[in-house]
């Protein structure tokens, strides 16, 4: 009895099990039909393209798949802004295409843009981020569309300024900021020193000219027992852009070019290293981060700033537009780290890219050209984004035109200074396994100069062979 | 032929990626492109990196406290549960308390993993708000940012989450057992104790086996709350094989040396196993 019972289950399963196995086989029927569909449709409109001169725009349908990541970020409103903007502007220009707009985070484009760009499934449009470790590689697979003459042929090389370009840039082994065109940028970004007005007043302090000034500044806070800046420790690259900006004090464009080109040797306890490290040690036994660095998240130590807990947040301009909508009861200001020329930012960070296997590039190309357009870039500039491209007429609040003159200043020194983990992939990691070391004070300045050397100088040395 | 569904699913959920991680950690691939056959090279490099033997050390350390505390804590419970809460309250109270206890395996950890972090911020968590409140600010603490007490949090955190699996388990176990035999114990003036470890813990000792196997397996495979709470931070106090597996895998675009870190992983889960099991068909058996 009991085994008859016995089987009767295990037949039970198995026909669960089967079904469900056929239930699958359908559903993998019906996409493939889908995916059928949409190429039959992609293949119509490249064929409506062709005939262009008798279609109008408006005739053309089909389907813009467009992935991205920074709009989704609630510290970044201007792009989403930028974004739903040129969206618009694309629609009124092509009402039967529908727009496939979908928001991703960060980690998931990071983990699944090999996979996705080596795929059917690749979008039209694609954001990742800049960089030998990301777009350079699959810029050496053949995933991503080289749009050099097409950019040349719409004048976008005349639009977008040299240190724009530069990130968008790639040679055949991947290395960013020369070779051909693989994308746009639309956004600059650097970062700054976010400090609280009133609380400046209320000590009788002004905005610093000089490093001394500024620890002078500092000192200030810490006698009134403030702790001075806010940092958010937990996620690591907070970390890095304080100890760039110190690493910056000493470094010149010559040794950027060796650290970030991989070109001549880089001495990790030469001059610049050794002063940005000694630097955060020093700040760190005067007590001007406070001992909670590590276990503070980014988001906590913005909210610290925008409190009025912490009179000083050092972070990217991406942070702008947030503080403009949550800082209701004091006034506040950035300014660059004083005294140096290098500041940590860049040109753009992130691309939109075409891959390879999009199926609607000359859509996607269009779209490109929105984004980069005075219309959407002005939208940008006064969501609180640093564009290139912007009317600044156009721009209503005195803040942001501060923010973008400031951005202005860096270019014309030619001081954009990059971010350091963008040298080798996989640097942002250990980089920030090391910085959480030093800002915990486990580490003096040489050793962890050593730390950084050692995986840098690891991949230099598989990268020649 | 019934078997053919089940030997499927099998292969393809199974066999088929683990031969295929194991394919890969000899070779150095970057996930995209060709692979390149380089031997042993990976398991080589693995014996002399500090990260690697990090890792699995606090694996270990992870697998033997949550293996112990939640057994031992769930075993009092189910006890407490079992003897006392529902003679005296009714089942209805009883079964509350075991679904309560039993809720953080429900939650998904990335959530239990957000909330903890936020008890635990060191400026104005929950934690360091009321230990302040209660006088004793001294015992503040950057807990998550500090390497002498990240590990201990995240292990706590766990301890937490896992109790009530072998409480629900234990509990069902409890219930196997014949009441005669407490009944004839208690007349023969057996203590309380006496009936919990003589009776008790001898009688469900499947289940403690079980429970003992399937944490430890747990224990080696953690991933949520590191990845949530501290990205294997400060510096590298709260890594472990399967985060580091996955930056390698992700971040570093070193996919054979991820696949390398796996699949040591792996052998170990399984070597625990067979040993575990071999103990308890030994037991078994002279029992």
């Amino acid at each position: 009895m009991k085994k008859t019972l016995l089987w009767i289950l295990i037949l039970a399963m198995s026909i669960l099990m089967v079904s469900a196995f056929s239930l699958t086989a359908c559903k993998t029927t019906a996409t493939t039909e889908a995916t059928t569909a949409a190429e039959t449709t992609a293949a119509e409109t490249t064929a409506a393209e062709t005939t262009a001169a008798e279609t109008t725009a408006a005739e053309i349908t089909g389907n813009l798949v467009i992935w991205d990541y920074t709009a989704g970020e609630s510290e970044r409103i201007a792009d989403k802004e930028m974004l739903d903007a040129a969206i618009e502007e694309f629609q009124a220009k092509y009402p039967k295409v529908t727009v496939d707009f979908q928001l991703k985070t960060f980690e998931q484009i990071q983990k699944m843009a090999k996979m996705v760009l080596n795929s059917d499934d690749a979008p039209d449009v694609m954001e990742i981020n800049s960089g030998k470790a990301t777009i350079g590689l699959y810029v050496t697979e053949g995933l991503i569309t080289d749009i050099t003459s097409e950019a040349q042929a719409r004048g976008w090389d005349k639009i977008m300024p040299k240190s724009f370009q530069y990130t968008c840039l790639y040679d055949e082994d991947g290395n960013m900021g020369s070779g051909n065109l693989y994308g746009i940028t639309y956004s600059g970004a650097y970062v700054g020193i976010y400090y609280n007005k009133d609380m400046f007043e209320q000590y009788g302090l002004e905005v610093p000219t000089s490093l001394e000034e500024f620890e002078a500044v500092c000192d200030k806070f810490v006698e009134e027992g403030i702790v001075p800046i806010t940092v958010g420790g937990l996620e690591q690259w907070p970390l890095c852009h304080n100890w760039w900006e110190m690493v910056l004090y000493k470094a010149d464009r010559q040794l950027l070019d060796d650290f970030y080109g991989l070109k001549n040797d880089v001495d990790f306890q030469g001059e610049a290293f050794t002063f940005g490290a000694e630097k955060i040690i020093e700040y760190l036994g005067k007590g001007y981060f406070g001992s909670n660095t590590n276990g503070t998240s980014y988001t906590d130590a913005n909210v610290a700033f925008a409190q009025g807990i912490n009179p000083m947040n050092l972070t990217g301009n991406w942070a702008y537009g947030n503080f403009m909508d949550t800082i209701t009861d004091f006034d506040w200001g950035i300014f660059l780290m004083p005294g140096k020329t290098l500041v940590t930012g860049s040109g753009g960070g992130t691309s939109l890219v075409i891959p390879e296997k999009a199926k609607n590039k000359e859509l996607a190309m269009d779209f490109l050209g929105i984004v980069i357009g005075e219309n959407a870039q002005s939208v940008f500039a006064n969501a609180g984004g640093v564009p290139f491209h912007a009317d600044l007429t156009k721009i209503t609040d005195p803040k942001l035109v501060e923010l973008n003159e400031a951005f202005n200043t860096i270019i014309q020194n030619d001081g954009i200074g990059f971010y350091p983990d963008w040298a080798i992939p996989g640097f942002l990691d250990v980089m920030g396994a090391s910085l959480q070391d030093l800002f915990g004070g486990n580490l003096t300045a040489a050793e962890f100069n050593d730390s950084l050397s050692k995986p840098y100088y690891e991949y230099k040395s598989s990268v020649e062979q | 032929m019934f078997l053919i569904p089940g030997i499927l699913a099998f292969l393809l959920i199974i066999l088929f990626p683990l031969l295929a991680n194991i394919g890969i950690s000899f070779t150095e691939w970057e996930g995209i492109g060709k692979p390149d056959w380089i031997g042993l090279t990976n398991y080589i490099k693995a014996f002399g990196d500090a990260t690697f033997w990090g890792s699995f050390k606090n694996n270990l350390i992870i697998a033997i406290v949550i293996t112990i505390v939640p057994s031992i804590i769930g075993l009092l419970l189910a006890a407490f549960i079992f003897e006392y809460i529902s003679i005296k309250f009714g089942s209805r109270i009883s079964s509350f308390f075991r679904a309560g206890f039993y809720l953080p395996q429900i939650i998904p950890v990335v959530v239990s993993g957000v909330v903890w972090r936020w008890l635990l911020q060191p400026n104005w968590g929950v934690v360091n708000q009321f230990l302040n409140n209660i006088g004793l600010k001294m015992l503040a603490h950057n807990w998550l940012g500090d390497k002498s007490t990240a590990l201990a949090s995240i292990i706590i955190m766990t301890i937490w989450f896992q109790v009530g699996y072998p409480l629900v388990i234990f509990i069902a176990a409890l219930q196997r057992i014949d009441p005669v035999l407490y009944e004839a114990a208690e007349l023969d003036g057996a203590s309380w104790r006496q009936r919990f470890f003589y009776i008790t813990v001898n009688l469900i000792r499947p289940e403690i086996f079980v429970v003992v196997i399937t944490t430890i397996v747990f224990a080696f495979k953690v991933f949520g709350q590191v990845f949530v709470m501290t990205r294997g931070g400060p510096g590298r106090a709260t890594i472990v094989a399967s985060y580091f597996s996955y930056i390698n895998f992700f971040d570093y675009g070193k996919v054979g040396y991820g696949a390398t870190i796996s699949t040591v992983l792996t052998i170990i889960i399984l070597l625990i196993t067979a040993g575990l099991i071999m103990i308890q068909i030994k037991q078994e058996r002279s029992s």
